[in-house]
């Protein structure tokens, strides 16, 4: 179990939540579709950072230490409900959102057409695009994913070009 | 579409996602009260409650264990039959509390900040242990019908010895070495073997297998 927090570790934790909560927000609706469930991942997932936070390695950017934490932790949660999570229609993923009026333009039709081609991808894929797409560096994603760096400019490529692709026959339609 | 724009898109995405409040993070995770909330969600953790659940499985294995080596002893092979039946289920335990450690170390060694490969290979490799490395419990099965035997059982009533403890016996051995067998992934494509294995955990298992087979994959290097 993680050693005693002292006031000043919450406050410091609490500020560098707040100033990155944008990376759970993230993970949370990529993994977790399903807004019921989207909180208690979220909780977990804090959780999980502030239980690791007493012996968080100082070697490490606090971000990369969060994602591999926010990204093992709504993994392993996606897996135990994939069940559910990988039936859900990505009309259903973000009603929040699509409450306000400017809904229907290109924006909003583009943020959920990315948000729906990374919820088709395989748990890693999806990790290493959020990643990219956060633009983190090659050399950050292969230490938060544990593979070398040509295999992350590999990869991102191929994600790339078929996200492009899917986005180029959406808009031929 | 362009990188560039890929990234406004998720850039305009994360604004939205923050002026919806998807989450209402700000009503508790930034609250520090939130903490105590949170500490006593530690009961929730699935790994804790593994943790608990080893723990108690090797507690109870030990005094299971314990008992049967105490039968053993005090018979002292005054009945050959009980003597081997529970000294070869007292084996299989004590077997299953080392796996049961096992597990215990393996639990201790997952760090969720670790790499995300690495993390999540340690708990695929647990979730298809779990199962995996009890499959040979599986093989007790027919010693739980032989402790009772007798000689003297044999000799004065052999009617109901060879037609029905001795059959329930052969059935039971039947039966365990089928199950130990047919109890892997290279079966699960035969229909009679998958619905006999759904409910068991065993498809969960096939799963984590499954995904350990994708991270190794997923690690190489492809030109």
């Amino acid at each position: 179990m993680s050693p005693m927090h002292t006031n000043a570790d919450k406050e410091t934790f609490l500020n560098l939540l707040k100033e990155n909560r944008g990376i759970i927000f993230k993970i949370c609706n990529s993994y977790c579709p399903d807004k019921n469930e989207r909180e208690d991942l979220a909780q977990e997932i804090i959780f999980q950072l502030w239980k690791s936070y007493a012996v968080f390695n100082s070697d490490y950017r606090f971000t990369t230490w969060m994602y591999r934490i926010a990204l093992n932790v709504a993994i392993t949660f996606y897996r135990k409900h994939s069940k559910t999570t990988r039936t859900i229609i990505f009309n259903e993923t973000i009603p929040e959102i699509e409450d306000r009026k400017d809904t229907q333009d290109e924006t909003s039709e583009n943020i959920n057409r990315l948000q729906q081609f990374i919820n088709e991808l395989k748990e890693l894929d999806k990790a290493l695009m959020i990643l990219y797409l956060e633009e983190k560096s090659h050399k950050e994603i292969a230490e938060i994913l544990g593979i070398t760096e040509t295999n992350v400019a590999t990869k991102v490529n191929r994600i790339k070009d078929k996200l492009k692709q899917k986005f180029s026959t959406v808009h031929n339609v | 579409m362009e990188d560039i724009t890929l990234k406004d898109t998720w850039k305009e995405y994360g604004n939205k996602i923050e002026e919806s409040r998807v989450l209402n993070m700000q009503s508790w995770a930034l609250n520090l009260q939130c903490f105590e909330m949170i500490q006593s969600q530690k009961a929730k953790s699935k790994l804790k409650t593994l943790t608990v659940a080893k723990i108690a499985g090797i507690i109870t294995g030990v005094l299971w264990v314990w008992f049967l080596g105490t039968l053993v002893y005090y018979n002292n092979f005054k009945n050959l039959f009980f003597s081997i039946s529970v000294g070869v289920i007292f084996l299989f335990n004590i077997v299953a509390i080392i796996n049961y450690i096992r597990h215990l170390v393996m639990i201790t060694n997952i760090n969720y900040s670790e790499t995300v490969t690495d993390t999540q290979q340690k708990l695929s490799e647990l979730q298809s242990s779990i199962i995996s490395d009890n499959r040979f419990l599986l093989l007790q099965f027919p010693f739980y019908t032989t402790w009772f035997y007798s000689m003297q059982w044999i000799t004065s009533s052999p009617l109901s010895f060879w037609f029905i403890a001795f059959p329930i016996t052969l059935l039971f051995t039947f039966f365990g070495i089928w199950l130990y067998i047919n109890y892997s992934k290279k079966n699960l494509h035969k229909p009679w073997v998958r619905s006999l294995m759904e409910g068991s955990g065993f498809n969960s298992v096939t799963k984590a297998m499954d995904f350990l087979d994708e991270i190794t994959v997923y690690k190489k290097e492809k030109a």
